[in-house]
């Protein structure tokens, strides 16, 4: 199993090193399917290590693995270690099916693209080191495992380098996860001087006299969450990363990189139930940003950033079931969102690769008459993310509403917010929805697309319809509190703060599926029917569509001041210190060069008489010496 | 009686060896001046064979007076034996540097002689009547500095290597830099 | 030995190597600063059998040989170029003949 476990991890590297070795030898096509058949096999490699583990008893569900140690300093001790458990084992089947999926999409997405091969091998180092995220046996290898996602972003988001916006996308959000990456590092480092281990399980029993401790190791871990998975205060990089290809937005931006914050709290709750304040934090982020991001996904007109902004609310879900306790919850709804997310946004791409790149949905319309599959591809997406029953949303969005239900006034504050967001979500999913795909084709899509031709290639078409099988059936895997084989798999690594009970589920469902029909229904009036107007409230709506001014004050407050820094040094310090004062050498050695070289008149005359003097002084030397 | 006329043959062969080196440097007409120098080579021979040099004072007259001095004057007939004034030209700090460098190395060597080696320089060894023959010199040559005669071969390969080149070029391409320096191209520095 | 002392050959000597040097040093045509140098080559050859004779080692009277063997070389390649210069019409003035220069 331990075996199985590391191929799984290593395949998709050795992916990425082929086709890197490779070049330009590799056909395009042969990129695609190296990549696709390496994750596939990571998948079951998955698959192997998942049913090893279902076979053993609870208790003994946890396997490490150190390849080799890499860091010894005294009693610290950091290998290459991986760790097979339940949560990791669950993640790994997320990343790698989906994963899978995704690449195989990619396949018939970037046909044509000039460098598809590089593309194909970023997204096999992408799945690697997400791989390496979650399989981390230590803090420092998943700190490793983050930082390479982090990498694979970046390389991805500004895959297209030769347009300026996909390359400062990249570097906003490769700039936002490194502030992360060093909170996550300073913690460590407070763990490490307290003399911590840093290996799972053997976790974090910090005692209690060191309260303010295990708060700042708390907030440091969740700066990095809060980064990677683009909420508030460091989410702006989410929307910009939309800049890069759809596959690369659905896998990484959606479903398996930004929950990596997710995945971390759930991880180290050890330390964060030591610091039940920040835990809150957590949770209040995670509502705040639910919120935020739902009120500007109601006024974007790009269908990629309208998905992004869904993600960045789901996430926030996430945050608050972690926040709350309820990590199963959690990663159940990071499973069921990477299947309606991830489905989403490559039913998204097949609309924009019949529509030869355009985005923008004012000039879309009745998309769904001439891509009827997109069309309910698109739709049962959407209703999956709403939380309509049956499909995959529903089961996994009410719990963690019930479980905030079932904490006290803080989570009856929780509890209401996410309703709104439910409302909400239903109001601008299927405000896209309606303006995208029922009706008559607008002129632009005309243009493009003819009826009956076909919607895209078969590696684009099946894996959106294997994803929309998964958002139908797929949370059906859990159903609170009748049946719950997911909690049960994960309580052991992760046991749950928040158990509802079955009136507050039953309260949370009802009245978080009435909501979310609201919303269709509100949707549907203005955008469907066309019987009501958008509000016209011009402040908000600035708000909104300025994204709450985060990007003007960041502006304000960071970049401005760093830039004239930096041109003030420049102007005072590099030019005239450091550059005027290599000048000054480089001219004073060609100065000297130049006045020795007058030395050498030609004149054979003069030289023979510096030879006839020269004779005459050793010879005195000599002779006195002697 | 034989230690005067020793003498008297020394004063003459120094005197003229002293004067024909003068000679040398003073003449304008180089013809004269490689005259002075046969003179020159002469005298030294002489002295050779009072230092018991005998073959050292043939070798001397056979091949530098005899062929050395024969090939200067060819090249000296075949130039011209152009005229240059000997004073003539270059800065007088040069001049005036030349003489004192050259009369400070003759002092230092004369006091030299004269106070440090002074007692040393009385005592001669006793010496046989081979010392300075053909034979003599023949031994040593192919024992003990069998090396420095080989290597002496080798020089003069080089030189005759190096003449034949010399001269072939010379004959190849006649007015290169000459007519380019009186055609005003290349401007020679003084 | 009869005659005068070693220390007046070596006077010679000294004398004709600082009338050589002071030909070098202060006349233009190469063909005098040749026929200079010849004259200190002499000097130390002078100096050099002086000395074999003081010692009564032979070596000495082979080093002289050695440098006459060298002049010779010096000699033939010397005139080669002065040969070449004149051939391309400059002037044989060493003060004119100044194109190596820095």
């Amino acid at each position: 199993m331990i075996i199985a476990a590391w191929i799984c991890l290593v395949t998709p590297l050795a992916a990425a090193l082929l086709l890197t070795l490779l070049g330009n030898s590799a056909s395009r096509r042969a990129a695609g399917y190296i990549a696709t058949t390496a994750v596939f096999g990571s998948f079951i490699a998955a698959v192997v290590v998942f049913a090893k583990l279902w076979s053993e008893a609870p208790a003994d569900r946890s396997h490490a693995s150190t390849a080799w140690e890499w860091l010894t300093a005294g009693s610290f001790h950091v290998g290459l270690r991986i760790l097979v458990d339940p949560l990791s084992v669950f993640m790994m089947l997320v990343v790698s099916g989906i994963g899978f999926l995704i690449v195989a999409y990619s396949i018939g997405y970037m046909d044509g693209e000039n460098e598809e091969r590089r593309y194909f091998a970023y997204m096999a180092l992408f799945v690697f080191s997400m791989l390496l995220l979650v399989q981390a046996g230590n803090l420092v290898i998943l700190l490793a495992g983050w930082g390479l996602v982090g990498l694979s972003s970046y390389l991805l988001i500004g895959f297209w380098h030769d347009r300026p916006p996909a390359v400062a996308a990249a570097k906003k959000a490769f700039i936002m996860n490194a502030i992360g990456d060093a909170t996550m590092a300073l913690a460590f480092f407070l763990l490490i001087q307290d003399g911590q281990s840093l290996n799972f399980p053997d976790m974090f029993a910090v005692g209690p006299g060191h309260g303010w401790l295990v708060n700042l190791v708390a907030l440091g871990l969740l700066g990095g969450a809060v980064a990677k998975s683009a909420q508030i205060p460091l989410q702006t990089w989410l929307p910009d990363a939309m800049e890069g290809p759809t596959p690369v937005s659905a896998l990484i931006h959606a479903a398996t990189m930004v929950t990596a914050g997710v995945y971390l709290i759930v991880r180290t709750h050890a330390v964060f139930e030591q610091a039940p304040r920040v835990l809150e934090l957590a949770a209040g982020l995670g509502a705040a940003t639910l919120l935020m991001a739902a009120l500007i996904a109601l006024v974007q007109t790009d269908i990629k950033k309208v998905i992004a902004y869904s993600t960045m609310s789901q996430i926030g879900y996430m945050f608050v079931a972690a926040g709350l306790g309820a990590y199963g919850n959690a990663m159940f709804h990071l499973m069921t969102h990477a299947f309606f997310k991830a489905l989403l946004f490559l039913a998204a791409g097949l609309v924009i690769h019949a529509l030869a790149g355009e985005q923008d949905i004012r000039k879309m319309g009745g998309v769904g008459r001439v891509m009827p599959f997109t069309r309910t591809a698109f739709l049962i997406g959407s209703l999956a993310l709403v939380g309509v029953p049956p499909f995959a949303g529903f089961f996994s969005k009410d719990e963690i509403i019930a479980a905030a239900l079932s904490r006290g006034w803080y989570g009856d504050i929780l509890f209401a917010v996410a309703l709104i967001g439910a409302f909400l979500t239903g109001v601008y999913a299927f405000r896209l929805y309606l303006i995208v795909f029922p009706g008559k084709p607008s002129p632009f899509v005309e243009e493009h697309v003819h009826e009956h031709s076909h919607e895209g290639p078969f590696s684009m078409t099946s894996t959106v319809a294997v994803l929309t099988v998964l958002s139908v059936i797929g949370g059906l895997i859990q159903f609170e509190p009748l049946w719950g084989p997911v909690s049960s798999w994960l309580d052991p690594v992760a046991p749950p703060l928040a158990v509802p009970s079955s009136t507050q589920d039953a309260l949370a469902s009802l009245f978080a599926v009435l909501l979310g029909l609201a919303g269709i229904g509100v949707a549907w009036m203005i955008y469907g029917a066309k019987r009501w107007h958008v509000p016209t409230l011009a402040f908000s709506r600035r708000l909104l569509e300025h994204k709450f001014y985060f990007d003007e004050a960041y502006n304000f407050a960071f970049y401005r001041p760093a830039v004239a820094l930096a041109k003030g040094l420049d102007r005072w310090f590099e030019k005239p210190v450091i550059g005027g004062s290599i000048k000054e050498i480089a001219s004073g050695f060609r100065e000297a060069g130049l006045d020795t070289s007058r030395i050498q008149t030609g004149l054979v005359r003069t030289y023979a008489l510096v030879i006839a003097a020269s004779l005459a002084v050793i010879t005195i030397v000599f002779v006195a010496v002697r | 009686m034989g230690n005067v006329v020793v003498w008297i043959v020394w004063i003459v062969a120094a005197f003229s060896c002293l004067a024909s080196g003068v000679a040398v440097i003073s003449f304008t007409n180089p013809f004269f001046s490689a005259l002075a120098l046969i003179g020159n080579l002469a005298s030294l021979a002489v002295l050779y064979l009072l230092l018991s040099a005998e073959f050292v004072a043939a070798g001397q007259v056979l091949v530098y007076a005899g062929a050395v001095m024969v090939m200067f004057l060819f090249v000296t007939a075949y130039l011209g034996g152009r005229a240059d004034a000997p004073w003539a030209g270059g800065p007088t700090w040069q001049q005036f540097g030349a003489v004192l460098a050259a009369g400070a190395i003759l002092v230092e060597v004369i006091v030299v002689i004269g106070l440090k080696a002074g007692g040393r320089l009385s005592h001669e060894a006793k010496i046989d009547s081979g010392f300075g023959s053909p034979r003599r010199i023949g031994e040593v040559f192919l024992t003990d500095h069998l090396l420095a005669f080989e290597i002496t071969s080798i020089v003069l390969l080089v030189a005759a290597v190096g003449a034949v080149i010399l001269g072939a070029h010379s004959r190849r391409r006649p007015d290169t830099i000459g007519e380019q320096i009186h055609e005003g191209e290349v401007h020679a520095r003084p | 030995m009869q005659g005068p002392d070693i220390a007046w050959y070596l006077a010679v000597a000294a004398f004709l190597f600082a009338t050589g040097a002071l030909g070098v040093l202060l006349r233009r045509s190469p063909l005098i600063v040749l026929l200079s140098l010849e004259i200190m080559l002499n000097g130390g050859n002078l100096a050099l059998i002086a000395f074999s004779r003081l010692h009564g080692e032979s070596s000495g009277q082979i080093f002289a040989l050695a440098v006459m063997a060298v002049a010779a070389a010096e000699v033939v390649v010397g005139l080669g170029l002065i040969v070449a210069i004149a051939q391309r019409k400059l002037d044989l003035d060493v003060d004119k003949l100044s194109f190596l220069r820095g």
